[in-house]
């Protein structure tokens, strides 16, 4: 269902395909007018309170978040946004959860406090705890009183599972564990009261064999046996509170167990790919704060104004690009998870982490460059979004990972319905062969791709139909490409990380594309303000990853001259046997 | 063969020419009388150096035979013997080779017999220990005379001009090569200058400086010159090379000591030199209790010219059943590890060669000892012990096969064995 638009990233051109792209993703995911008058409200008093309250700036220098603005928040509600109102929360929709994002994520520390708090910490408990867990915790959880944390890394273990040894042994009497182990970098470690603890239990499969599998736990400090370290002395996002947690002897009852004992793993993939989109809405919201800096009107070189050089528009252009894209997908997603039937988007989400992370980065450290040496000085705040942006491409899953989980959950979804069709070609019969010669003919003449998207019925606004035409090809071609990798690897593309890297650079940008035209067709269909600016974005946007698009596809071609993956293996390899640079310094002589 | 012919010219000349010379009188020039040499040299008008040459070396035979016979003939095959004797203190260094050299430079002006004087010379610098330095050979080749040698007209040109001592140059630059010493910008000069431009001596010397720096650096495992002289660092060196993974770390269990006890006997204790990787821990921390490990050796390693022995630790290599090749899907939070579908690498996209590996077992340590016997690798294993909990329960095999030390005294308790017997032979036969 979700393949809704993952049908957009992965086409083979077939009918029911094309229509499935059409139900989700146009028209873009509106709110009813109630809806957002609601929010309005919500978001007016913490607006206020983070423009007049929150001190950015004290809360970095001193490496903590002081109680007062604590109290604040927790009286605005931002505690539990997503706990529905019958435990006290706000109960908010993902949609709105992202717009009150773009706010919170004027201070990073204090997002990343949140973020910790209720998009994982207790989201444990919301997607799959039972009722009784939900009316114990979640009430003092909304309110504030109690904060969550999520206990998963190890000092061995990031994303592997099997190297977690945090254990939790069953007691004599059956009714309770014991929980021995210890977590590092665990965001609202000193501040916690709730964790969900990942434990390896000792599970009797039904072949009788024994296996150690993990399980989810919701454990109080007040277990007792729960102590947590200094806190960690970080790069950005100092006001957040980071330590290790230890767990001695903890004893959890078993009413505490999170989903089923030995179902640990698929609590943690939920809870992981369910909080990533607010990502792009707390980035697009701290972007376009930095856009309104009026340091290139004040400044005057050579008698012309900062922004009167190309270069500096040149930057501004890229952040508002930016910023424009990344809101356009994170609400993409937010509506498309929003809908009924709690459809899984974690693909989605996952390409929305990836865009705004790197987009920030790339954007806050434009803007800084603008304001050139001031903006290197601590007297103005870029240096600090710049410090605090960094972690976004780290945390929450690493960029790599999760481009490689984006490409493999794609790839496999693609290969199960191409399997047959490789199958025939490999076999090589006279009539698939004639067919893909035919074909391949045709597209090299220039083939004409019609995925509905513009003319007659067509779902785009007549204004985009360039950028359309051109998401249209880049689709077509891509499903091709991923027809070919599959031919040509199968199974084994799972070691081809190179390979997957591009894979999941198009897909990245085909979304962007296409939340992007989705957008700009609905604002001029309405006729929003300013509808005409964001068709400008949308298409130097897509013109870009058009050809970017083009660019990587390219090198996905067998034995393509762009390809440089093998050389930059072999350099590798090289560098990494000597584990030195390898070259003779440039004054050597050898005799 | 450059001997046999001198030897053969010099005995016909001496045969027609030697009583002449002995019929006129010998003078020995003043400078010369501090020197203990056999070979005197008169002062004769000046001739082309080749013809004084065989004068010199007809004068040297006829000396010669006026004393002791076969030390002359040894005298004419090595001349010069006396100037390479040494400092009277008899060590031999580059101080007193290089004075032998001046000597003979500045014993005469023309420098007669120079040919034969730097064949000897080559000879005898490993003697000295200086077959590596290039000073030395810069020197040797500074006996030449220079600009004599250049040729002058076409003629000369096309013949190789003096081919005698080309070749006697081209003898140095051969040494020089074999020995690996590159030469440097004065044996250029010296050679430009001695025989010129287009001569065999000075294209050897570009084609030595054409190989020599793209080769030097061929090897990607040198070995250092000269090698470490302790055996401890020695066998640090040995195993760094052996492991071959930058990451493995070599512990010194003992340190080589002889001790006398106060009873007066001698404890010997031989040193114990050890490397193990993070790598090979894991491996030897997941294996089976149950099953044994052994310590096998020696085996042998060549260092240039140095044999070294060390002693593995290793294990047998796991039955098929169990080895783990099934991925656990619930293993990765982040991504799938593996992907579920039927489709298998293109035949014509298959890249890999197909290599037939054997299948062997983990190897779990390296080391080296001063002696092979079971006692001192058992200390080792005491000492890996502290690093490896595991080794504490596994059962140790020692499969040690004789070393170099232990043959001899094999051999000698064989022979003492059957002796005893024939003994006890002649005690009965008595």
């Amino acid at each position: 269902m979700i393949r809704g638009d993952q049908h957009s990233c992965c086409p083979i051109g077939e009918v029911p395909k094309r229509r499935g792209l059409h139900i989700k993703v146009f028209p873009y995911p509106e709110i009813s007018k109630d809806e957002l008058e609601e929010i309005n409200q919500f978001v007016g008093p913490v607006e206020k309170f983070f423009n007049e309250e929150v001190d950015s700036k004290k809360i970095d220098q001193e490496a903590k978040i002081p109680p007062e603005t604590l109290k604040g928040l927790k009286s605005l509600g931002l505690f539990g946004m997503q706990i529905p109102e019958e435990y006290g929360g706000l109960g908010l929709s993902n949609t709105m959860y992202a717009r009150l994002g773009e706010i919170t994520s004027l201070d990073g520390s204090i997002a990343v406090t949140l973020a910790a708090h209720q998009a994982i910490g207790l989201k444990g408990i919301l997607i799959a705890g039972t009722e009784e867990q939900k009316a114990k915790y979640l009430p003092r959880l909304a309110s504030g009183e109690h904060i969550a944390a999520f206990c998963l890394t190890e000092p061995g273990s990031g994303s592997d599972a099997a190297s977690i040894q945090t254990r939790a042994t069953m007691s004599e009497d059956g009714k309770s564990f014991l929980l021995n182990g210890s977590k590092v970098w665990i965001s609202n470690g000193g501040l916690a009261d709730i964790f969900t603890v990942f434990a390896k239990t000792q599970v009797v499969d039904k072949d009788g064999a024994k296996k150690d599998k993990i399980t989810a736990f919701i454990v109080e400090r007040a277990f007792g046996g729960v102590t947590n370290g200094k806190p960690e002395d970080k790069l950005g996002i100092r006001g957040s509170n980071t330590c290790e947690v230890h767990f001695e002897n903890t004893k959890v009852p078993v009413e505490n167990v999170i989903g089923e004992v030995g179902g640990g793993f698929k609590v943690a993939m939920n809870i992981l790919n369910s909080g990533r989109f607010s990502m792009g809405s707390g980035a697009a919201g701290m972007i376009k704060k930095l856009i309104g800096s009026e340091y290139g009107f004040k400044k005057k070189q050579f008698n012309k104004k900062l922004c009167d050089f190309g270069l500096i528009q040149e930057k501004f252009t890229l952040m508002a690009q930016k910023a424009y894209v990344m809101e356009s997908m994170a609400y993409l997603t937010a509506g498309m998870m929003d809908r009924p039937g709690e459809p899984d988007c974690s693909v989605e989400a996952a390409m929305v982490k990836i865009f705004s992370s790197e987009g920030a980065w790339t954007c806050v450290s434009e803007a800084l460059q603008v304001l050139g040496g001031l903006g290197y000085m601590k007297d103005y705040p870029y240096e600090r979004y710049l410090r605090d942006s960094r972690i976004l491409m780290i945390f929450e899953g690493t960029n790599e990972i999760l481009r490689m989980y984006v490409a493999l959950t794609g790839m496999q979804y693609a290969g199960k319905i191409l399997t047959e069709k490789i199958k025939d070609i490999k076999k090589g019969g006279v009539g698939t062969a004639l067919q893909m010669l035919a074909s391949k003919l045709r597209d090299s003449v220039g083939r004409k791709v019609d995925l509905g998207l513009v003319g007659e019925g067509g779902v785009t606004h007549c204004s985009l139909e360039e950028s359309a035409k051109k998401l249209e090809e880049n689709i077509y071609y891509f499903g091709i490409t991923v027809e070919g990798l599959l031919r040509r690897f199968g199974k084994t593309i799972v070691d081809e990380q190179l390979i997957l890297k591009r894979v999941a650079d198009t897909v990245i940008n085909l979304y962007g594309m296409t939340a992007t035209i989705s957008r700009a067709s609905r604002s001029i269909s309405i006729g929003l303000h300013n509808h005409d600016h964001e068709v400008l974005l949308t298409n130097i946007f897509c013109t870009e990853a058009y050809f970017k698009n083009n660019y990587t596809m390219t090198q996905l071609e067998k034995y393509a001259d762009e390809n440089l993956d093998d050389s930059i293996k072999k350099v590798a390899q090289q560098v990494l046997e000597k584990r030195a640079y390898l070259c003779s310094h440039p004054l050597d002589r050898t005799f | 063969m450059n001997y046999v012919r001198k030897l053969l010219l010099a005995r016909e000349l001496a045969a027609g020419l030697g009583i002449l010379r002995r019929a006129a009188p010998r003078r020995d020039f003043p400078q010369l009388q501090g020197l203990i040499c056999a070979q005197c040299f008169r002062a004769v008008p000046a001739r082309s150096i080749q013809s004084s040459a065989i004068r010199a070396r007809a004068e040297l035979t006829s000396s010669a035979k006026s004393g002791k016979e076969e030390e002359s003939r040894s005298g004419a095959l090595m001349p010069f013997q006396e100037l390479f004797e040494g400092d009277r203190k008899g060590d031999k260094d580059k101080a007193s080779f290089t004075r032998a050299v001046e000597i003979f430079c500045q014993r005469d002006i023309r420098r007669r017999g120079h040919v034969e004087f730097i064949y000897a010379a080559l000879k005898k610098m490993p003697e000295y220990g200086l077959e590596r330095d290039l000073e030395v050979y810069n020197k040797i080749l500074d006996v030449f005379p220079k600009e004599v040698f250049v040729p002058r007209n076409f003629i000369q040109k096309i013949f190789t001009h003096y081919p005698r001592q080309q070749e006697c140059a081209l003898h140095v630059l051969q040494q020089m090569e074999d020995n690996g010493v590159t030469p440097n910008y004065q044996t250029k000069f010296l050679l430009l200058q001695i025989f010129g431009e287009k001569s065999r001596a000075i294209r050897k010397y570009w084609r030595i400086m054409y190989w020599f720096p793209k080769l030097k650096h061929a090897n990607p495992y040198p070995v250092p010159d000269p090698l470490p002289q302790d055996p401890i660092d020695l066998a640090r060196f040995t195993l760094q090379r052996i492991a071959a993974d930058l990451s493995a770390k070599v512990t010194v269990y003992q340190m080589a000591l002889t001790d006398i006890t106060d009873a007066g006997k001698e404890i010997t204790q031989p040193h114990i030199v050890g490397i193990q990787s993070p790598d090979q821990q894991d491996l030897l921390a997941h294996h089976n209790p149950d099953r044994p490990v052994f310590v096998e050796g020696p085996f042998r390693l060549w260092l240039k010219k140095t044999c070294v022995y060390y002693y593995i630790l290793r294990g047998d290599p796991l039955p098929p059943e169990e080895r783990e090749d099934v991925i656990d899907p619930e293993r990765n939070f982040y991504c799938p590890l593996s992907l579920d579908l039927d489709l298998d690498q293109g035949i014509w996209d298959d890249e890999e060669f197909d290599v037939d590996e054997v299948v062997e077992g983990p190897i779990f340590a390296i080391c080296m000892a001063g002696a092979g016997d079971q006692n001192t690798l058992a200390k080792w294993i005491l000492g890996l012990q502290h690093t490896n909990p595991v080794l504490s329960q596994v059962p140790v095999v020692f499969q040690l096969t004789p070393g170099p030390d232990e043959l001899p005294l094999a051999t000698d308790s064989e022979n003492g064995e059957e002796e005893i017997p024939q003994s006890q032979h002649a005690k009965q036969e008595l």
